[in-house]
């Protein structure tokens, strides 16, 4: 076959952006347990381990631009250096939303009782595997079927947010029914809005992810099918 | 078949020009790159088989390219695409050998009836050869020679330089017209037989492999003057840049072995996503 080189970086490029959603997962793991347990040295390690994914995604960036200056892919291996080159950013983005799950459950509590934190986090990370694994196989079924449980992924974090800020509403009228001196009010009220914030950005960053393994599905059926059904 | 003659009486003939009043005619024939509603037919090809002897050189090939667009011609070496390209204006009747079937129509005839005279066809479909070959000639001559030929009552001069100033050559060489030809770069010389080319003022500029003796700065002068000169007339190039063909043409047609038109489409179709696997493995370089 002509151009042996050129297709073993392709094959080569693929298997690495898969590598790199390994890590990535790896990484994403790490984090909701992090945060679900308040394991702070855990959680440590997934923020300092983001520099390894960064590094990754510079790597593959630069050998997509080559690819593209060096051999001037066409067809469809054009779209599998565009779509690889979009995915990686996905990836990275995930990468990021990781450290900071991670930096949410700060305490030995980890976050807040009224999400289901470790099953909200498992589905959307289970999405991005599943997303992956469409992108190595060429699997576009499975993007599609992925981008109808983003839906799913999205109501259950809404409904996750007012579960929250009804807590919060919740034990303040309690506070308020115990007839509680001021200064224990107010401290009492900070922390529980220190839990809800965290609570409330780390069931938005989950949605996020869920976001991004939409993406990576719509380029993989771009890839694929040369098709932007799923692409906004 | 050679497609590199130099400087011929033959290929001047394919530079005149005449005052027929060939006509188009307008063609509605849909999707897959062919003439659209909006768009007129230049140049129709139907059912053309090309032989060199007993061996097929081009197998059953139609299309209809579309006025004023840049149409590219690719495929892998011997596939036929030179062959099919000198048919258009009948360069092939030079090769005794030669036999063309099937209709070629511009401005309403089959350029093959027996009627169309080859030399006046030749004047109204101009073609630009691989290697630049002006005549041992002024610049000035060089471009007036089809001219000249057909006896042009007009202003020849002022032909001169609007032919020049077409092929983007006037600025480099306004100040010496009289200067040999043959002492242009080959960029220049190239860009001069393309001015000598649309001088008799044609309606479609056959181009074959019209970069590949170029450097790339030269080639991508020649790049740049194709794209201003479909503003104008219906281009049709054969080049073996896949790239070159990707980022000038509107269409493209790739030709594989056995003289075979297996993909006729848009350009960017071709490029990004091709119908036929024969054409994705040709243009991924995993084939050919």
């Amino acid at each position: 076959m002509p151009r042996e080189n050129y297709q073993r970086r392709l094959d080569a490029l693929r298997a690495d952006v898969v590598a790199m959603s390994d890590l990535v997962r790896e990484r994403y793991d790490a984090a909701v347990e992090a945060a679900a347990t308040g394991d702070e040295t855990l959680a440590r390690a997934v923020i300092e381990g983001d520099e390894a994914v960064n590094e990754r995604y510079l790597a593959l960036e630069d050998e997509c631009v080559e690819l593209h200056a060096l051999q001037q892919p066409v067809a469809s291996d054009l779209r599998l250096v565009t779509a690889s080159f979009k995915i990686i950013t996905d990836l990275e983005r995930v990468g990021d939303l990781a450290t900071n799950l991670a930096a949410y459950g700060t305490d030995d509590a980890g976050l807040h009782p009224a999400i289901a934190f470790r099953r909200l986090a498992g589905a959307a990370g289970e999405m991005v595997a599943d997303a992956m694994a469409a992108y190595e196989a060429g699997d576009t079924d499975a993007c599609r079927r992925i981008d109808a449980r983003d839906d799913d992924l999205d109501e259950r974090c809404r409904r996750a947010s007012e579960a929250v800020v009804r807590n919060l509403l919740e034990a303040d009228r309690a506070r308020s029914d115990e007839n509680r001196t001021a200064t224990n009010n107010a401290d009492d009220l900070a922390t529980a809005l220190d839990e809800v914030s965290s609570a409330l950005l780390a069931v938005r960053d989950i949605e996020r992810v869920g976001d991004h393994a939409v993406n990576i599905a719509a380029r993989t059926v771009y890839m694929v099918d040369n098709d932007d059904e799923l692409i906004y | 078949m050679s497609n590199t003659e130099t400087g011929t009486e033959t290929e001047a003939e394919t530079e005149r020009q005449t005052s027929d009043s060939l006509i188009t005619t307008d063609v509605e024939t849909g999707s897959n790159g062919r003439a659209t509603a909006s768009e007129r037919t230049a140049v129709a090809a139907r059912d053309v088989d090309v032989y060199y002897g007993d061996e097929q050189a081009i197998d059953g090939v139609s299309m209809e390219i579309p006025e004023k667009r840049v149409v590219a011609l690719i495929g892998p070496s011997g596939c036929g695409k030179s062959t099919f390209l000198r048919c258009i204006n009948r360069m092939n009747d030079m090769i005794d050998v030669c036999r063309v079937e099937g209709d070629i129509e511009f401005g309403g005839k089959n350029v093959y009836d027996g009627d169309v005279d080859p030399v006046a066809l030749r004047r109204k479909i101009g073609m630009v050869f691989q290697e630049p070959n002006p005549f041992p000639k002024s610049i000035r001559d060089n471009v007036a020679y089809g001219l000249k030929i057909q006896k042009f009552d007009g202003d020849v001069d002022a032909r001169v330089e609007e032919s020049l100033k077409s092929a983007a050559l006037w600025d480099e060489v306004n100040d010496k017209l009289d200067s040999s030809g043959l002492d242009l770069s080959g960029g220049q010389q190239q860009r001069l037989c393309i001015a000598r080319a649309i001088a008799p003022d044609p309606e479609v500029i056959l181009m074959d492999e019209p970069t590949s003796a170029l450097d790339p700065i030269a080639a991508s002068k020649i790049e740049d003057l194709i794209d201003d000169l479909a503003e104008e007339y219906t281009v049709i190039i054969v080049t073996h840049n896949m790239q070159q063909a990707a980022r000038i043409s509107d269409r493209t047609a790739v030709f594989l072995t056995g003289g075979q038109l297996v993909e006729y489409d848009d350009t960017t179709t071709i490029f990004e996503d091709p119908e036929h696997d024969r054409v994705e493995d040709y243009i991924t370089g995993k084939f050919g």
